[in-house]
């Protein structure tokens, strides 16, 4: 009757709650919307290896479609949405991070540690990848020479030589992690996996070196 | 070559008030075949009576002898000391309450996590012990039998990254017992009954994947590919709930 006693009756009972399911989905959809991103991305800045018309050929299609300006916002959404599902496993009091701390020491075990190197990738790119978004998407188009004429200023060659590796240690653990998270690969197909995020780490390292080094020496 | 063999021991009995956590030293020579185990019990015998260690069974089948060994969690009666270097450091299984030394309490977290995942066959059937016992397909109980053989001596809770950080993570261990219910033909629950013990961040979802529960697993349960098969199906139970004819 009275107003005062609007109790949630329902609160006594326990619903089961789906939104972890969701939440791990969205996580792992996220991740791998990024990850086909970051092969994307590396396709046109390596395209400049070949020359920077080529580089720009394909910036042009990108603009002219507006995928760049409309996509490049959105993959900051993604961005964002994923750091923010995946900030829920990183350990942000000091007790658990010296609890992981000490056990990834104690364990010696690979993966352990490819999960800490994942973490520590995440946060720092979660602040220079926001910075490099901010500096490109507030200077479109997207040219070679404007890109060039960055990279030899000196100071971006130094930060995107920090980034280009942190992204794909980040990149190459986050698809083994998602290939053996979900069974897609099973215990004996681990080893091979493992071999392949190497692999496709090191070759994307070095595409991705290359592609900076050719910026470097661009004639303007 | 006979080697002697260095054993740094963790010491602590958090029952005495004037005990301190440290490490202790022993000196022993090494045996043909020796075990952990035998070494452990040699060192009592002739060096420290008060040491405090967990045996049974001796052949790894009863899960009490678990402990750290050089870092990494395992059976001592199933560790041969020549396949370890000649210094060997000794430490109780981290995350479960310490009795003392190297022993710890493993059971009050299995006797929960079975109560969690209620780890029993759920049936309406009425039980007649004059039937036979109804027949099982063998490719299907050796299916089960595998999950089955899981010892609960904790090493792949002590090893999980997850466990440590966050205490009421179900583990693999968990994890593995419900994925060996949901197998049985005789236990009626259904897959979203399944996805309210496991669809949550303490079951499944919680799993970073860090596959050490499968590293050090000494009984190598197939821990990988159960914990593999559980999200996927636990993700789709959830989006199934999401359509209004299958919501439960
Ligand atoms: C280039 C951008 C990024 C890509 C391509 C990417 C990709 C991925 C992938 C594929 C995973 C594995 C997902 C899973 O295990 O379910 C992952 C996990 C993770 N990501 Fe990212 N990520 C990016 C940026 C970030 C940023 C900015 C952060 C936040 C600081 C972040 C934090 C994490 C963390 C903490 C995990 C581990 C989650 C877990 O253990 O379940 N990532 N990332
Ligand atoms: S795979 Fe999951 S259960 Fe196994 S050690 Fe890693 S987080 Fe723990
Ligand atoms: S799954 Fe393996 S490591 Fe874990 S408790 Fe069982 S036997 Fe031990
Ligand atoms: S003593 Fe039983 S498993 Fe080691």
């Amino acid at each position: 009757m009275s107003k005062s006693l609007s109790i949630d009756t329902a609160a006594y009972i326990p619903s089961p709650s789906r939104s972890s399911a969701y939440l791990d989905w969205l996580q792992m959809l996220t991740g791998a919307a990024l990850i086909l991103f970051m092969w994307a991305h590396m396709i046109l800045v390596a395209s400049v290896i070949i020359g920077p018309g080529v580089m720009n050929a394909i910036a042009h299609f990108f603009e002219a479609t507006y995928m760049a300006q409309v996509g490049g916002p959105l993959i900051g959404l993604v961005f964002l949405l994923h750091f923010i599902l995946a900030a829920r496993k990183i350990p942000f009091r000091a007790e658990q991070q010296s609890r992981i701390w000490k056990h990834s020491r104690m364990l010696a075990h690979k993966d352990t540690w490819l999960w800490l190197v994942q973490v520590i990738t995440a946060m720092l790119i979660l602040i220079m990848g926001a910075i490099h978004m901010w500096v490109v998407l507030t200077d479109l188009p997207i040219t070679a020479e404007k890109s060039a004429a960055r990279i030899q200023g000196g100071f971006w060659m130094g930060f995107y030589l920090f980034l280009l590796p942190l992204v794909e240690l980040h990149v190459g653990v986050g698809l083994y992690r998602i290939a053996v998270k979900w069974g897609f690969v099973g215990r004996d197909k681990r080893p091979k996996m493992q071999r392949f995020e190497y692999v496709i780490t090191a070759v994307f390292i070095c595409i991705g070196l290359v592609a900076l080094l050719r910026f470097y020496f661009l004639a303007l | 070559m006979a080697r002697n063999l260095t054993f740094s021991i963790f010491r602590y009995n958090p029952q005495d008030p004037t005990s301190t956590p440290h490490t202790d030293t022993f000196i022993l020579d090494e045996t043909n075949h020796m075990t952990l185990f035998i070494a452990l019990n040699r060192i009592r015998e002739e060096q420290d009576p008060g040491l405090q260690f967990d045996f049974c069974c001796r052949a790894g089948i009863c899960g009490a002898c678990a402990m750290v060994v050089n870092g990494r969690p395992g059976l001592a009666c199933h560790t041969k000391t020549k396949d370890l270097p000649e210094n060997i450091t000794l430490m109780p299984l981290p995350f479960f309450t310490l009795v003392g030394d190297l022993s710890v309490d493993t059971g009050t977290w299995f006797r929960n996590m079975a109560q969690r995942v209620r780890s029993w066959v759920h049936t309406d059937k009425e039980f007649n012990p004059r039937a036979l016992e109804e027949r099982m397909d063998n490719a299907l109980a050796e299916e089960i039998y595998e999950l089955e053989r899981c010892i609960e001596c904790g090493c792949c809770v002590a090893a999980c990254g997850t466990a440590i950080m966050r205490p009421d993570f179900l583990g693999a261990a968990g994890l593995n017992r419900l994925a060996r219910f949901a197998l049985d033909p005789r236990d009626k629950r259904t897959e979203q009954d399944h996805f309210e013990i496991v669809g949550n961040d303490q079951g499944i979802f919680g799993c970073m994947g860090l596959l050490a529960c499968e590293d050090v697993c000494p009984k190598h349960l197939p821990l990988q590919d159960q914990l593999g098969m559980l999200r996927w199906k636990m993700g789709w139970a959830g989006i199934m709930n999401l359509l209004p004819w299958k919501r439960k």
